[in-house]
């Protein structure tokens, strides 16, 4: 008895162990799977753990539920603070249902810190960088949309209640899982009289009946029944306030636009974003991740904000073009012009009170789900929004049928409805449409991850020479700066001048011995022309263009050293000193 | 009628007494008896505590600068709150006036229960602390930005050139120094004031003007980053300006907006939005012109949407003809609504007061002029100022949808308009006329002339008749004489009208203190100047003894104003018998007050939640129509009848529940059945 007693609990505990180490998430993260809220902190918690001295784990604020969004912050301390570093953030999952955003954003940290000290690239970038990456930001919505029934498309606002439908009652009438599987999907009743007929081609897609032909469906919706007794159904699910729309730069109300919230920053996680962010203003490059489409998108927002600086369009086309080589089949896109207009969203708010360059990267193309011996189908997006012609659908759900094994779509299944009798329930389940099957996933994460890499690669990287000390007449010296940045990014953007969003960089030169006669930016060296500063010539305002420089002439009286500074918010601070004698 | 009396009047000697002993300059000047921002929230406890429970008193937000913004809640708590008035005093720091308004209102609401038994008060006296105490502050400055720091001149410092006092008198007023590149130039007759010279009449200007104080940091300018701060009164999300040193980084940066706005949106029972501050809209109705408003009958469709809705964009459409194109094109079960359509296309936001509300506001308006009139107010005022960009009273009235209403309580009266009777005669008449034709004229007559011509007052009508009289001059050579004299003085050249009042106002109400004469000083990089100007805050606020009679003269309008409230009840509720148990059910709603339920603006931006009418009784079955019907909309005055059929099983009653947060609940009863 005890034997098998023994037994029985040791093949029980050998179950629990091997179940835990299933779920177990551990360095190096993997990615063939999707990760629940949960297990992103518990990915971001190994992280931190495994690389102390890199990695800085914070809370950012908490949601509208009280869940805790987090940051890992990546640095090597030995190069410097994070302020004194050009910043790049990348985010994700801002809509709730977008989640390969999270995926992309730990799979940039596990690249990183994994390869650290052993590539060369990997090791500068960080070096000379600092990363913060906040992979989930809807945590409520991400919670939701893995533990309740959901849409490929459902779940993608903030856990604040508004009337939608405006009778009085708020969230009353969400989507129903009739079935119980887990998803939200389709409902079709048989009617003669209905405007449908199964596909003779495909029996799980139906098409509108020609003038003459029998009927056979009816279309009844999103799966779900009239919770609220008033007529409609599913008008009223959670919010809809959309994350994406409840930003502090150029937001409007909802009447304008749908989901934005009753005031800017009224989610409570998206403004301790802000404040987080606001207190980083070293950040130069931003990312945030969505789904889907295969876009990097660039601002302006709305087309009444006018084309941005022609300096920024030359950085944005510069990354752009070398980001569409990265992820092949990506589109780099004006936002407003190629996708539609966005009040208060969050690249809008980075690009002109941070002071960023930013990309939307909206990922995944369900056109990679073929069937005719090509990687990728080119779709017509304004097919995507009419709701798609039925030859792509055929081919996708051959595509579900030999390469998911029928894991992506919901056969038609007979169900009896409260209100409507005999109906049948079908579609395209959660985990589809807009995010890869898990086979798919590796290679999205790293080809997105590299981008970042790449932008990160593009960073403004300043040096300050003195280099030219000429002993004039009189006791006087004539010195010449140069500030000299290698990369494609300014130290400061085109727009931050613009607005004068904050001082630009600032040189001062400085000795106890000596003073700042005069001082002036050489605008021009073939001829030379200096422009003098008429006040405070000791100190100069610049901002120093990708791949240019800046150089400064001053004259100095007396002796001893002399010492030059350059601060920049973004680039980060250099100095120099020269002897006089 | 305000803080306990005694107690203001021992805490006003002891400062007046403290102040000479310790001759803290700016007595002459600050008006001591304004009550300072611990005295208004000293203030606020004391109504509260003699309110008998009536007031609730509740921390709304800290500032910047560390003073506590206080809330008075007014009226009765319960489960269901009454419709409320939202009430904000100072948002821009700069009237303290209007926080003596706020205050006494609450006072005077809270010594009469009638006034808040059926509305409920939510009044925040003092909105801007840390710019409002600047005015108990040496020296003293007009301001109105809040406490948190900011780099006005993006240069590397912040905050490093403010003010200076340099003629130590405890205010800060202006300088003018005579300079080549000088604008200015004496008002002729007011040379205490300064206008533009005017070019084209052959002037040049004399003087450059700059506020009073040194280049602190030795960046050429003067003054241009002092302490300071967001307007609190500009960091609001309609029309806000991005990128202007006052407003803030963003709508609701300052706390003192955030947890405003979100004070107010936590309470969906505000009807009414009251500010005192810059803005009278009692006296001029907020005002229209701006462009960019959509009109949904003309709506243009973008070209690039265009293509991809395959819709011809070269003709315009109504918002209704494109919501019926595009509810095809959704997925089934998805209903298209108006904020869809105007989101997708990038319409964009109302920015003109709607037609529909203007008519009341004019309306109101012309009640309110009547009722100044009927008190004995027959002197014209100077106008308010217009509202601005960011302020509380523009979002209150695009966002939050409700009607908003503002006092600024003084303004200075326009001086009498003159006879101006013209005189008929010019001086080509003059010179063919002879000497008899001339004294024929009348002396009143050349009176009139001789002051339209802008002659020297040496030259009376009396001694220039005699003039031509004794034959020392023919009119022809008076004309020719004439013509040689300076052109008269144009409107420009008289000075601005504002300022003559003001600084008359000054010499007769504030002993001359309203004005510092011009005194010359010693700058140190100016050189020679002259310090003087308008002492700050004597254009916007009265001496302390004229507010008594200010307040009990305006502040009760603002118990008639809120008598129009819009107020929804049942008018009546019959059940008519159909047969085999069927009945239909007619209610009559009716909207008893004056003003519109909602607002157009509120009615376009949907913000304000409708009135639900539910209909509840046992063994009821809907045939039409459905429990819960909600009501948008129903303007003053106005009915509307709402029907449904009904099937009872058995005799009973059913009853009928109108709610609305906004506009009062009722309910009735009648019976069915049976």
């Amino acid at each position: 008895m005890k034997k098998i007693f023994i037994s029985l609990m040791l093949s029980l505990a050998i179950t629990i162990i091997s179940d835990l180490y299933a779920q177990e998430i551990k360095v190096p993260l993997r990615f063939d799977h999707y990760y629940t809220y949960e297990q992103v902190v518990e990915a971001l918690k190994v992280l931190n753990k495994a690389y102390p001295s890199l990695t800085t784990l914070e809370e950012v604020g908490r949601s509208e539920e009280n869940r805790i969004i987090y940051a890992l912050t990546i640095n090597n301390p030995k190069t410097g603070d994070p302020l004194s570093k050009p910043g790049i953030y990348a985010d994700g999952n801002i809509h709730g249902n977008e989640i390969q955003a999270g995926e992309v954003c730990l799979y940039l940290a596990n690249r990183l810190l994994t390869n650290y000290g052993k590539l060369d690239d990997i090791t500068q970038v960080v070096d000379r960088n600092v990363f913060y990456i906040i992979p989930v930001v809807n945590v409520d919505g991400r919670v939701h949309f893995f533990n309740d029934a959901n849409t490929p498309s459902t779940n993608r606002g903030l856990r604040i209640p508004v009337d939608d439908d405006r009778d009085g009652l708020f969230d009353e009438d969400p989507p129903d899982d009739l079935d119980g599987d887990g998803n939200i999907t389709s409902m079709r009743k048989r009617d003669p009289h209905g405007r449908l007929k199964t596909d003779p081609e495909e029996p799980r897609l139906m098409i509108p009946v020609k003038p003459g032909d029998q009927g056979e469906w009816i279309n009844l919706g999103q799966e779900g029944f009239d919770n609220d007794g008033d007529g409609l159904v599913n008008e009223d699910a959670e919010g809809y306030v959309d994350g994406n729309r409840n930003w502090g730069y150029n937001w409007a109300p909802p009447y304008v636009q749908n989901g934005s919230g009753l005031y800017p920053f009224s989610g409570t996680g998206i403004r301790a974003i802000a404040e987080w962010m606001l207190k980083r203003p070293n950040i130069i490059m931003v990312f945030a991740f969505h789904n889907s489409g295969g876009m990097y998108l660039r601002g302006p927002s709305v087309k009444a904000a006018g084309e941005l600086p022609a300096g920024d369009i030359a950085v944005y086309d510069h990354l752009g073009k070398n980001i569409e080589k990265i992820v092949p089949g990506y589109k780099y896109l004006i936002s407003w012009k190629d996708l539609y207009a966005t009040y208060g969203d969050f690249t809008d708010f980075t690009n002109n009170l941070i002071g960023s360059y930013s990309f939307v990267g909206e990922l995944y193309q369900v056109g990679t789900e073929t069937f005719d011996g090509t990687f990728i189908e080119q779709t017509d997006r304004s097919l995507v929004m009419a709701g798609g012609s039925n030859e792509r659908e055929r081919e996708r759900l051959k595509f579900n049928d030999h390469l998911a094994q029928g894991e992506l779509f919901k056969e038609w299944t007979p169900f009896k409805h409260p209100e409507y009798g005999d109906i049948e329930i079908g579609g395209w389940v959660k985990i589809s449409t807009r995010l890869p099957h898990p086979f798919m996933l590796q290679d999205l994460v790293h080809r997105n991850a590299s981008t970042v890499i790449y932008t990160a690669q593009n960073t403004p990287d300043v040096s300050l020479e003195i280099y030219e000390v000429t002993r004039l007449e009189g006791g006087l010296y004539r010195i010449r700066v140069r500030l000299h940045n290698r990369n494609a990014m300014p130290s400061v953007t085109y727009m931050t001048v613009k607005n004068k969003l904050y001082p630009l960089d600032i040189v001062t030169v400085k000795g106890s011995g000596a003073k700042v006669v005069s001082g002036g930016k050489l605008v021009s060296q073939y001829p030379e022309k200096i422009e003098y500063k008429e006040f405070k010539p000791e100190v100069q305002f610049c901002q120093v263009p990708g791949s240019g420089k800046v150089e400064f002439q001053f004259l100095i009286s007396g002796k001893g050293s002399l010492e030059v500074n350059y601060e920049s918010k973004k680039a980060g601070k250099r100095r120099s000193e020269v002897i006089l004698k | 009628m305000r803080i306990k009396e005694s107690v203001k009047q021992g805490l006003t000697y002891l400062s007046v007494t403290l102040a000479l002993i310790l001759l803290l300059p700016g007595t002459a000047y600050a008006q001591q008896n304004y009550s300072n921002p611990a005295q208004v929230n000293k203030g606020i406890d004391q109504i509260s505590q003699k309110s008998g429970g009536l007031i609730q008193v509740r921390k709304l937000a800290v500032s910047p600068g560390g003073t506590d913004i206080l809330l008075m809640e007014i009226g009765k708590k319960g489960d269901v709150p009454n419709p409320a008035v939202l009430v904000v005093g100072n948002l821009s720091g700069i009237s303290p006036v209007t926080t003596e308004a706020a205050l006494s209102l609450a006072e005077r609401i809270a010594s009469d229960p009638k006034l808040c038994s059926e509305i409920s008060w939510y009044v925040i006296p003092m909105g801007n602390p840390d710019a409002y105490s600047r005015y108990f502050t040496a020296p003293l400055y007009m301001d109105p930005g809040n406490f948190s720091p900011y780099n006005d001149d993006m240069d590397d410092r912040t905050d490093e050139d403010g003010f200076n006092d340099l003629d130590g008198n405890g205010i800060i007023t202006s300088m003018r120094v005579k300079s080549p590149d000088g604008i200015w130039v004496p008002v002729a007759s007011e040379p205490r004031l300064m206008r533009r010279a005017d070019a084209s009449k052959g002037e040049k200007g004399i003087y450059k003007i700059y506020t009073e104080g040194i280049d602190d940091d030795g960046d050429g300018q003067y003054n241009e980053d002092g302490a300071g701060g967001t307007d609190v009164n500009a960091n609001f999300p309609h029309l806000f300006k991005y990128f202007d040193p006052k407003s803030g980084l963003f709508p609701g940066s300052a706390t003192e907006a955030r947890e405003l706005i979100k004070y107010a949106f936590d309470h969906p029972e505000i009807a009414m939005a009251f500010s005192f501050g810059q803005t009278n809209f009692l006296l001029v109705p907020p005002k229209g012109g701006r462009k960019g408003s959509v009109d949904f009958d003309n709506i243009t469709i973008p070209e690039e949407v265009g293509k991809a809705m395959g819709i011809d964009v070269s003709r315009t459409y109504t918002m209704q003809e494109i919501m019926e194109f595009v509810q095809p094109m959704l997925p089934p079960g998805m209903t298209i609504d108006e904020g869809m359509i105007a989101s997708y296309l990038g319409l964009g936001a109302v920015v003109n007061p709607m037609q529909e509300d203007l008519v009341f506001y004019n309306r109101i308006s012309s009640e309110y002029k009547d009722y100044l009139k009927s008190k004995g107010v027959t002197v014209e005022r100077f106008d308010p100022e217009d509202a601005k960009e960011g302020s509380f009273e523009m979002w209150a009235y695009y966002h939050l949808g409700v009607p908003v209403f503002s006092m600024d309580i003084w303004a200075l009266n326009k001086p009498e308009a003159e006879k101006k009777e013209s005189s008929g005669i010019t001086l080509e008449a003059i010179e063919r006329m002879t000497k008899d034709e001339f004294a024929g004229l009348g002396e009143e007559k050349v009176s009139a002339f001789l002051k339209e011509r802008g002659a020297p007052p040496q030259y009376t009508a009396k001694m220039v008749i005699g003039l031509i009289n004794s034959g020392q001059a023919t009119p022809a050579q008076m004309a020719s004489m004439m013509k040689q004299m300076p052109a008269p003085p144009s409107d420009e050249q008289k000075g601005d009208p504002r300022e003559l009042a003001q600084i008359a106002f000054s010499d007769a109400r504030m002993e001359g203190k309203g004005f510092v004469n011009w005194m010359p000083y010693d700058h140190p990089t100016l050189g020679e100047v002259e310090i003087g100007g308008f002492a700050p805050f004597s254009g916007n606020t009265p001496p302390y003894n004229m507010v008594d009679s200010l307040l009990d003269l305006h502040l009760p309008f603002v118990f008639e104003l809120v008598k129009k409230l819009p107020k929804l009840q049942i008018a009546d509720a019959k059940a008519i018998e159909k047969g085999s148990g069927v009945y239909q059910i007619e209610v009559w709603i009716e909207n008893k007050g004056y003003l519109p339920f909602p607002t157009a603006m509120g009615k376009r931006n949907k913000i304000p939640a409708p009135a639900v009418i539910t209909l509840e009784g046992s063994g009821i079955e809907f045939l039409s129509g459905i429990k819960r019907t909600p009501l948008h909309d129903l303007a003053g005055n106005k009915s509307l009848k709402l029907t449904w059929l009904v099937k009872a099983g058995r005799k009973g009653t059913l009853t009928i529940s109108l709610m609305s947060k906004q506009a009062g609940s009722d309910s009735k009863q009648i019976n069915i059945g049976g």
